[in-house]
């Protein structure tokens, strides 16, 4: 798995332009370029610096925040991997037309601090210009390298807009996790992966979440004398946080990649009160799996994450029970579960602190966990339908950057005492992830086929 | 004999045959797995256990690839408890994982799994209870019988080790046993070949884990790929457009801590009849069927049969033998080897072997393989270099190309692990004026992954029961048949053996076995 990656500095600007063309921007990152190629040559070198590009990576941002969060992302993957990164910004308060550019090319330290050009473009742009992607950074595109359009936010599924923008990309890096309407939005990613070019990979930083879900289950099944169990499936039960449709996208992607690895074919599902949901698949073309999806509450989970996966089985020679959990302990002893001394080390005036700030902490968490059920309250969206657009209260963000995480799978095979086995998951930054997504995982037929099952699934529901 | 099992078809690695297997493994890349198992390490509390192979196990626990069930049990001489063991392991690994800082919680689990008897090599008992202890703990962990015997131990601990096993029953049972012994195997061929006998004896050779830990690194393994996996080198990567190849196999450290070995085994045993007859191997053969262990390692039997042994009067004129004095290296001034501690005063024994050695095949015909290996070099480089021949004719003319270098290939495989080419270029100006420019190809910036630790993947490939990257038998017998004439001919003065200055790319000996071939080393 990628390294968790360090923050880089905001780089220092090579130009600047109010008012430009997409003409100006790239006489500006030529230039750019070319300072560069100069001021990194070896010493006693008369040769400028020959430039490396591995792949052009366009953010589209939202936001500020979100734009900050994808320059950063960019300058870090630079010190891995030389490329070209054009982050975009919808800006309403620009003019209409009219593009406000910036371009720095500079030289980021990678391993054996051997300079790596970083090439960041930033375009801010509104209407016209922003609506027609595909026109607007062509011109700017390395050839013959990948380009991934990164879409930080909830892409409008459906819209020409981005079936144009996507004609021009190599793959489509999302985070299905974060949509805004979760459920609607999940459909529509299904609907555009059927729709598009065959060449088009979809890369999505939920897969990405649920790789240590996939492994363990793969791995309790890899050994030469479980391919049997595997083939006797009976009953999958997944865990998840959060009611609704739209906190069922996890547990739904996880099941759809069973469902296909497996060849299982869906026969019923329905789903019931309390985020209960009940699934038939016929297996081997006779075989019933038992599919049940439970919505249960745990303190340190956001909504939509899953909490552990049971499969269970008999097959002709043995019966067998499989489960993981996640962060089996961390509800009794993690911070929210044990009591803390309100007298730490300092006597009165800390332990008033201490009380102080418990108390703070105690209005600030009544506003944050009612966030999604007042939000639910004022648009009349049931929950998991949706989400506050930009959130405000960041401790308990709907999905977390961090995946850090204990797995304890529990192995029953016949009469056989239960194994027991812990595993850690490494903590991800969000950045990792996406370097992860574009090492390999942009164009993956699993998730593709996965995705076509959980779609299949959810529009049951 | 121990019950032959078929490699177990457990691997992960998300390929076409993979999945059909597992379809569940489809897409997840290089995660692989293994049957569960119980590993006995002899030699538990040794250097090589503390630096390398307990470390590299911890670090299979955090990438999460050891099995459920898996299990480590320390076997040495030195009387601790469970939780003595635990306490060094947990210290080794602190000490020396490539990772850190060191994951409690992964930590704490991998201890839970690791046990510690006594035993006395020589003694049938402590093989005995040992027996007793691997059983309770198959019963406990559900390992099915399944055993990995490391012997990290010196190497004439090896064979009383294996008969150890036979007599104490410990072989022969349901699940696989297999053993993994470390080079030197034997010093020459005949030990060699009384080593594999008395193994084979225990153990079906594919259960037999030669360790050789340069082909359980990255770069070693992308030899193949880079050669196998693309389309355009192929064609070149042979005697008409190759003229010579370089193998360098340089350090900058003396003997250190291990004068007492290598006072007895030499450049040559320790460094070319292993490592850099396997970098030869595998920058010579002929494509593989497949890359799985047999078709791979057929294929370096034969090319290193093909090799043409370098006997009698041409060891003189084809090799060269040295031995560092004192000099400099890396700024600071160093012994002589004949200074170093347990070595022998009068030492004959050479840090520095070079030989040239030709291929009788279609491929290579004519074309001389260097290789050089030695230590107190100027700096720790291991590089195999392909250099090509020069135009057959010059279309620019002698004076633009006059800085222009015949085109050549380097592979590194240590350190700044990666590939460059060079070729000829036009430097920018009114006229025509060539010179070499390279493009390289860094591991390190090219792929997002850390690059694991050799005996992560050996171990790992051990308990999977996949030897493609170990080393056969005949694999072992062969390479011995070349360098037992040459060793033969040194024991007996030919060449004589030249004293060169620490800090240098060895004696000038070196450098004149290139010269009269009308070629020079290529400076790492």
């Amino acid at each position: 798995m990628a390294p968790p990656l360090s923050t880089v500095a905001p780089p220092e600007l090579d130009w600047k332009g109010d008012d430009v063309t997409i003409g100006d921007v790239l006489n500006a990152l030529n230039e750019a370029r070319r300072k560069f190629a100069y001021a990194a040559r070896s010493e006693g070198d008369d040769h400028p610096h020959p430039r490396n590009c591995v792949m052009t990576l366009i953010a589209v941002a939202p936001d500020e925040k979100r734009e900050d969060f994808a320059l950063r992302s960019a300058m870090d993957i630079a010190t891995h991997h030389p490329s070209l990164a054009i982050v975009i910004r919808d800006q309403p308060n620009i003019r209409q037309g009219l593009i406000r550019a910036t371009v720095s090319a500079h030289p980021v330290s990678g391993p054996f601090n051997k300079p790596a050009p970083c090439e960041l473009v930033t375009l801010h742009v509104h209407g016209g210009a922003g609506s027609h992607l595909d026109a607007l950074v062509d011109p700017l595109l390395v050839s013959g390298v990948p380009t991934y359009l990164w879409w930080l936010g909830t892409p409008e599924f459906g819209s020409e807009e981005l079936h144009d923008a996507v004609k021009i990309c190599d793959a489509l890096v999302i985070d299905s996790s974060t949509f805004e309407r979760p459920y609607q939005s999940f459909i529509g990613l299904a609907n555009l992966v059927d729709r598009s070019h065959k060449r088009l990979g979809v890369a999505d930083f939920q897969w990405v979440r649920l790789t240590p879900w996939r492994e363990t289950i793969a791995q309790f099944f890899a050994t030469s004398d479980r391919t049997e169990l595997m083939r006797s499936i009976s009953e999958v039960g997944i865990d998840y946080a959060g009611e609704g449709r739209g906190n069922r996208v996890a547990a739904a992607l996880l099941l759809g990649w069973l469902a296909s690895a497996l060849d299982w074919k869906l026969q019923r599902a329905v789903a019931g009160t309390g985020g209960v949901v009940s699934a038939i698949y016929q297996a081997d073309g006779w075989r019933t799996v038992e599919v049940a999806f439970r919505s249960v509450p745990r303190s340190h989970l956001v909504g939509g994450e899953i909490s552990s996966v049971r499969i269970a089985g008999a097959a002709p020679s043995t019966s067998f029970k499989f489960s993981i959990e996640r962060d089996p302990d961390r509800e009794r002893h993690g911070e929210g579960g044990e009591f803390r001394r309100v007298h730490t080390t300092g006597g009165e005036d800390e332990a008033g602190m201490e009380i102080a700030r418990r108390r703070a902490e105690k209005h600030r968490d009544v506003v944050t966990n009612n966030r999604e059920s007042l939000h639910h309250t004022n648009t009349g969206d049931p929950p998991g339908e949706s989400v506050p657009a930009q959130p405000t209260v960041l401790p308990t963000e709907r999905r977390r950057a961090d995946t850090s995480d204990v797995m304890l799978t529990k192995i029953d095979i016949g009469d056989a005492r239960t194994l027991r086995h812990v595993q850690r998951v490494p903590e991800m930054s969000e950045a990792a992830m996406l370097l992860e997504l574009l090492s390999g995982r942009a164009r993956d037929q699993v998730y593709n086929r996965a995705l076509g099952r959980a779609a299949e699934l959810m529009r049951k529901l | 004999m121990s019950e032959v099992h078929a490699p177990s078809q457990t691997s992960l690695r998300g390929g076409e045959g993979t999945a059909q297997l597992n379809p569940l493994a489809e897409g997840l890349h290089d995660y692989r797995v293994a049957d569960a198992s119980i590993m006995v390490i002899f030699g538990a509390t040794g250097d090589l256990s503390s630096k390398k192979l307990l470390p590299a196990l911890y670090n299979l626990a955090k990438q999460r690839l050891l099995p459920a069930g898996f299990a480590v049990v320390g076997a040495a001489i030195d009387e601790l408890s469970d939780d003595q063991f635990r306490k060094h392991a947990s210290e080794a690994i602190t000490a020396h994982s490539r990772t850190q800082p060191i994951d409690p919680t992964v930590l704490q689990a991998f201890l839970q799994a690791a046990f510690y008897i006594k035993v006395d090599f020589g003694k049938l008992d402590d093989f005995k209870a040992l027996k007793h202890k691997l059983e309770d703990l198959d019963s406990q962990r559900h390992t099915g019988g399944n055993k990995v015997y490391y012997c990290a131990t010196p190497p004439p601990t090896y064979e009383t080790i294996a008969e150890q096993l036979k007599a104490s029953g410990m072989t022969g049972n349901p699940g696989y046993d297999r053993i993994v012994v470390e080079k030197p195997f034997g010093s020459d061929l005949k030990s060699a070949r009384e080593l594999n006998k008395i193994l084979q004896g225990v153990f079906h050779e594919d259960s037999v884990y030669r360790i050789d830990h340069y082909l359980g690194k990255e770069t070693v393994q992308n030899i193949l790929a880079f050669r196998f996996a693309n389309s355009i080198f192929e064609p070149v990567w042979n005697t008409n457009l190759i003229d010579h190849v370089q193998i360098t196999a340089a350090e900058e450290i003396g003997v250190e801590m291990r004068g007492g070995y290598y006072d007895r085994a030499g450049a040559m045993r320790d460094i070319i009849q292993n490592h850099a007859l396997q970098l030869l191997a595998l920058t010579a053969m002929e494509p593989p069927v497949a890359f799985d262990a047999n078709a791979v390692r057929d294929e370096k039997v034969k090319v290193l049969r093909a090799i043409r042994p370098i006997v009698d009067g041409d060891v003189a004129h084809a090799t060269v033998r040295g031995q560092y004095g004192k000099g400099w290296v890396l700024g600071e001034r160093v012994i002589a080897y004949r200074e170093e501690k347990n070595v022998a005063k009068g030492s004959l024994t050479e840090t520095f072997a070079a030989l040239r050695l030709y291929i009788d095949n279609w491929r290579w015909a004519g074309v001389p393989f260097y290789i050089r290996a030695g230590k107190r070099m100027p700096k720790r480089a291991t590089e195999i270099r392909i250099q090509f021949k020069r135009p057959p004719h010059l279309t620019f003319g002698r004076e633009a190309a006059q800085e222009l270098d015949p085109n050549a290939i380097t592979l590194r495989i240590q350190p700044e692990e990666g590939i460059s080419l060079r070729f000829g270029a036009k430097v920018p100006s009114a006229g025509v004026k060539l010179r070499s420019v390279t493009m390289d190809f860094e591991y390190a910036t090219s792929f997002l992954v850390e690059v694991p630790e050799a005996y992560e993947r050996l171990l790992l490939d051990c308990m999977i029961g996949d030897p493609t990257l170990f080393t056969r038998a005949d694999e072992v017998e062969t390479a011995w048949t070349l360098i037992d004439p040459i060793e033969a001919a040194w024991r007996d003065d030919r060449p004589p053996l030249h004293i060169y200055d620490s800090g240098t790319w060895g004696p000038a000996a070196a450098a004149k076995l290139l010269e009269q071939d009308g070629r020079e080393w290529h400076r790492p």
